[in-house]
């Protein structure tokens, strides 16, 4: 195979990325920063410190989020935005359109970024998709998970199956030019034929991205411990991996093909600011527990949604924490990430490698090295954590 | 401060573990007031805290005690304290020549054990007077009068006759004493002979060297007298010639019936062993006393350092052990699967869980303990043996046994075993001896509740997990002691196991031909338990030479990956990977299979 097919070149600018942590519910197998139930006037501060927050940062510039020592200019052109959560369409749609008018007021966000939000199949509606296309929306997520029932149930998801299309169909009809769908399979109550339909459907629905997720016990999450005392069973390991090449095989027919790990898309129709994340790209992150990257420094923002908030409306940074990575730390997340995409990484990026295991590897046929990149075989995509493994000198 | 002979008396206490020895003797210190009650500990005279732990006694020990009696004439009483545990019966019949006279001490509610009875074979072989006495008497379980009968059945005399104490209370013991010097010879032994004294124990000390327990049986011992070692010819001068009252104290003499220890700058106890002879270098008895044997170990295992770096440690470890337990051997060999170790061979299971306690204990090495096995005797095919090659070799590592087609025919050593266990369990326990390839030898009533049965089984058979199979099929009534009687021919065949093709030598096992298939079939599967899956398919198997007796195979990983990975994810995933890097190096890698090292751990101790 030729490792570099389906590359859609170089990344463009920096990302930002927006969080809000707000769910109607918590979902069993989430480990998210998210907040069910929150009520109006947390919201509200909320929102108020999300465009505080993009005001200081924006202000501060590049400096204040790069390694220390780091020459830096103005900030560079953004070429994404993506609000995820949580569920943004929890916030009300003004005060979201309003967030996404004044990142371009405080940033220099490209003319045709791509920005992209999170929704609910539930929450979406004509008049909200309308203010947020106003407010320069370019790309909708929508979080189907499955198409069959009781799957929905068991992953604690409220909406009837129908709600998904549905959705789709309205964002269509708003004008958005991106639809992507989310689904999750695996679970344990999920047949083979359960997950063949949900993928019949989602793309008959009229998507043009999809990403499909092996469903993850995630420690400290209300699954893990429905398992932990025999209440629910565990995902198979075997399923799931039959389940990820029947994804493969379905959604190739359909025309959208595979890009990284657990994500298709139609020709073009890549998400560009997850493809930031995976080449090691520079992105800011604002909101509660957001993380962000900037030219080998990672830091995150406090967890807890009022602390946040607090923090922020009384004038003070909201960091948490933060890494400054190494050679080698810089190296192995570039390996780790770059091997996700069927494209793969350049070599370059991420040597020294242990060549003999890369050749061994190559011999049982998990990894194509054509001297220039490295990337995945089809059979090494569901080993990609063993291959890695094994790449690290 | 020397006593005439005539008012010595020496005497051991016999007694099962838990039957209140290491209590008696706590008592005999403060009845006879060496010891005051605020300075009395349990266990007083269990010198490691292995011994005070487990509640047994490993090493001889020996106090000398005053004592006054009835009649108002001085005596001097040496109790020798035996070590309790057939593994160590050498060491036990050599500190009851050192006596004429024993206590046989049984539990008034459990009543008379095989190693107790052992134990009073041991004394009757020696020629000692014994005395029966039942302990626990205040037990509301108590059942002295049949436990008195039992005793009667063994060792004849009258009922009436035996005494009753309780060691807790110290009630009874008082008689105890008197009946010692009543009952208990005085020792003979010629002053004027040349000096022979029996080595009853020996115990390295850091600073002293090597401390010589010993009882005088002819001629005198003095300080800066020259004394030789007549089995190993050490000799030297004696610094430090003392009893033990309940502490050290200095002697100017010990002359014969007299029981104290001295020392000489001896490097190590393999200078000064058990049942050896001391002599006057110039002036030597013109023979030992008799009794001497070399110590044999029974039971090997090959001890792996978790991790590799520590072999040299290791080494250091066994040598310095071995200062004060020469009944252990280690040879260096290495393993494919397990690095460098040690073949270790030793008296039992109790003597190797003991040093490889201590070795955790006190030198803090993580070790790998191959499945214990004794040592065969293999007789080669003459056809096919290699020039120079003898014609019977011995093999105490499995993985080092010849060739089947080389192999003529195969002696395993095997015992004498005594069970004794109350009349309704002797189905089971005759089920477990014949599963366990024994042959009955003797059944005989003790009393009508009580059963002693002989049989003869192969050691290999009794090393794995006999005593608790035999203590779970009675209840934990049943007691268990044995001998060793020689070699014995048998179908044996090598059970090797193979990971992908290649053998992993620390998992093979010299197994009985009837047996092989249950050993290899367990064995791999319980591999396949604990091998985590890997890149591919990993075939494990069992096989006798090149046939293959059990298969089981480890699917190979279908899916490691992480569905979600996104920019919030990148710190914790890369530091999970990095944990996940450094846990592989802690792989053992057999060909191209890598086993996280508890797994083997895990195979190795598990016995089924």
């Amino acid at each position: 195979m030729q490792a570099s097919s389906g590359d859609p070149g170089p990344p463009t600018g920096a990302g930002l990325y927006v969080h809000v942590p707000f769910c109607r519910s918590r979902c069993p197998y989430c480990d998210f920063n998210v907040l069910a139930g929150a009520g109006r006037a947390l919201r509200a501060r909320y929102v108020a410190a999300v465009r505080a927050e993009l005001a200081r940062v924006a202000a501060a510039g590049p400096a204040s989020v790069a390694p220390p020592g780091t020459r830096t200019g103005g900030w560079p052109v953004f070429g994404s935005v993506f609000v995820g959560g949580g569920t943004p369409t929890e916030l009300a749609a003004g005060d979201l359109a309003g967030i996404l008018r004044h990142a371009r007021a405080v940033l220099p966000v490209a003319p045709d970024a791509e920005v992209t939000v999170e929704a609910n199949p539930e929450d979406v509606d004509a008049e909200t998709l309308a203010a947020l296309v106003d407010a320069g929306l370019t790309r909708l997520s929508v979080g189907a998970q499955s198409f069959a029932p009781h799957v929905l149930d068991f992953l604690g998801r409220g909406h009837a199956p129908h709600r998904a299309p549905a959705a789709v169909a309205a964002a269509r009809a708003a004008g958005v030019a991106r639809v992507s769908v989310d689904l999750i399979y695996g679970a344990p109550c999920e047949t083979d034929a359960d997950w063949t339909a949900t993928l019949d459907a989602a793309v008959g629905a009229g998507v043009d991205h999809l990403s499909a997720y092996a469903l993850t016990v995630e420690a400290n999450t209300p699954y893990a411990a429905a398992i932990a005392r025999g209440a629910a069973g565990a995902p198979d390991e075997d399923v799931q991996a039959a389940r990820m090449a029947v994804a493969d095989e379905r959604l190739g027919a359909a025309g959208l093909r595979r890009y990284e790990i657990s994500n298709w898309a139609r020709p073009g129709a890549q998400s560009r600011h997850n493809l930031l994340y995976w080449r090691g790209g520079d992105w800011l992150g604002v909101g509660a527990g957001a993380h962000g990257h900037w030219a080998g420094r990672r830091w995150w923002n406090l967890r807890p949604t009022a602390r946040y908030a607090d923090t922020v409306l009384a004038g003070w940074a909201a960091t948490a924490g933060q890494e400054l990575l190494d050679g080698a730390a810089r190296r192995t997340e570039r390996l780790m990430m770059g091997l996700r995409l069927v494209a793969g990484v350049p070599r370059a990026a991420v040597e020294p490698l242990d060549e003999a295991a890369a050749d061994r590897l190559v011999a049982a046929g998990l990894l194509a090295d054509d001297g220039g990149r490295l990337a995945l075989t089809p059979a090494g995509r569901p080993l990609a954590g063993a291959v890695v493994l094994r790449l690290l000198p | 401060m020397t006593y005439p002979s005539a008012r010595i008396r020496n005497f051991a206490i016999i007694a099962h573990v838990d039957h209140g020895k290491s209590t008696l003797a706590d008592r005999m210190l403060q009845e006879t007031r060496l010891v005051e009650g605020r300075m009395m500990r349990a266990q007083y005279l269990d010198r490691m805290d292995l011994e005070r732990e487990r509640g047994i006694t490993i090493k001889a020990q020996s106090v000398r005690m005053p004592y006054t009696a009835a009649g108002g004439t001085e005596y001097l009483l040496n109790l020798i304290d035996t070590p309790g545990h057939v593994d160590f019966s050498y060491e036990v019949s050599r500190a009851m020549n050192a006596c004429e006279g024993a206590v046989l001490l049984v539990d008034a509610a459990q009543g008379m054990e095989a190693q107790t009875i052992a134990n009073l074979y041991l004394a009757v072989e020696a020629g000692l007077e014994v005395i029966p006495v039942l302990n626990k008497i205040d037990l509301p379980a108590a059942r002295p009068e049949q436990v008195a009968l039992e005793i009667v059945s063994l060792l004849g005399g009258d009922a009436e006759d035996i005494l009753a104490v309780s060691a807790k209370t110290g009630q009874g013991v008082p008689a105890v004493l008197e009946r010692i010097v009543e009952r208990v010879p005085p020792p003979a032994g010629d002053p004027e002979a040349p000096t022979r004294g029996l080595v009853f124990d020996s115990v390295y000390d850091a600073y002293r060297g090597v401390v010589t327990y010993v009882r005088v049986v002819d001629g005198w011992l003095r300080p800066r007298m020259e004394v030789r070692l007549m089995a190993t010819g050490f000799h030297n001068e004696i610094d430090e010639l003392a009893v033990i009252s309940p502490e050290p104290k200095p002697v100017d003499a010990l002359g014969p019936g007299e029981v104290g220890y001295f020392t000489a700058a001896i490097k190590e106890v393999d200078s000064a062993r058990v049942g050896d002879t001391v002599t006057e270098h110039r002036r030597p008895a013109p023979e030992p006393l008799p009794g001497y044997r070399e110590p044999t170990p029974m039971v090997f295992s090959g001890l792996y350092p978790l991790d590799s770096a520590d072999f040299p440690d290791l080494r250091d470890a066994l040598e310095r052990l071995r200062l004060n337990d020469a009944s252990f051997t280690f040879e260096p060999e290495t393993s494919v699967a397990l690095g460098f170790g040690f073949r270790c061979g030793f008296l039992g299971l109790l003597h190797m869980e003991i040093v490889s306690e201590r070795l955790d204990r006190e030198f803090d090495i993580p070790l790998v303990t191959t499945a214990p096995n004794v040592k065969y005797e293999v007789h080669l095919t003459e056809a096919l043996r290699k020039p120079n090659e003898p014609a019977v070799v011995l093999v105490s590592n499995p993985a080092e046994l010849p060739a089947p087609n080389r192999i003529e025919r195969i002696l395993e050593p095997v015992v004498d075993a005594m069970i004794l266990c109350p009349s309704d369990y002797v189905g089971p326990v005759m089920q477990l001896c014949e599963v366990r390839r024994g042959q009955l030898e003797k059944m005989e009533y003790l009393t009508e509740e009580r059963v002693e049965l002989r049989y003869r089984l192969p050691l290999a058979e009794i090393i794995f997990d006999f005593f608790d199979r035999l203590k779970s099929s009675t209840r934990g009534y049943a007691s268990l002691d044995y001998e060793p009687a020689g070699m014995a021919e048998a179908d044996l065949v090598k059970v090797d196991v193979l990971l992908n093709g290649e053998p992993v030598d620390a998992f093979s096992a010299i197994v009985h031909r009837a047996k092989a298939y249950e050993y290899g079939k367990g064995m791999v599967g319980r591999l396949r338990e604990l091998i985590p899956r890997q890149l591919f398919d990993v075939p494990i198997q069992a096989a006798i030479g090149s046939k293959i007796i059990a298969r089981e195979t480890v699917k190979a990983r279908r899916k490691d990956v992480v569905a979600k990975c996104y920019g919030g994810d990148v710190s914790r995933k890369r530091k999970l990977l990095e944990a996940q890097k450094e846990g592989k190096k802690r792989m053992k890698a057999v060909g191209t299979v890598e086993i996280p090292q508890e797994a083997f751990v895990a195979a190795l101790s598990i016995r089924d």
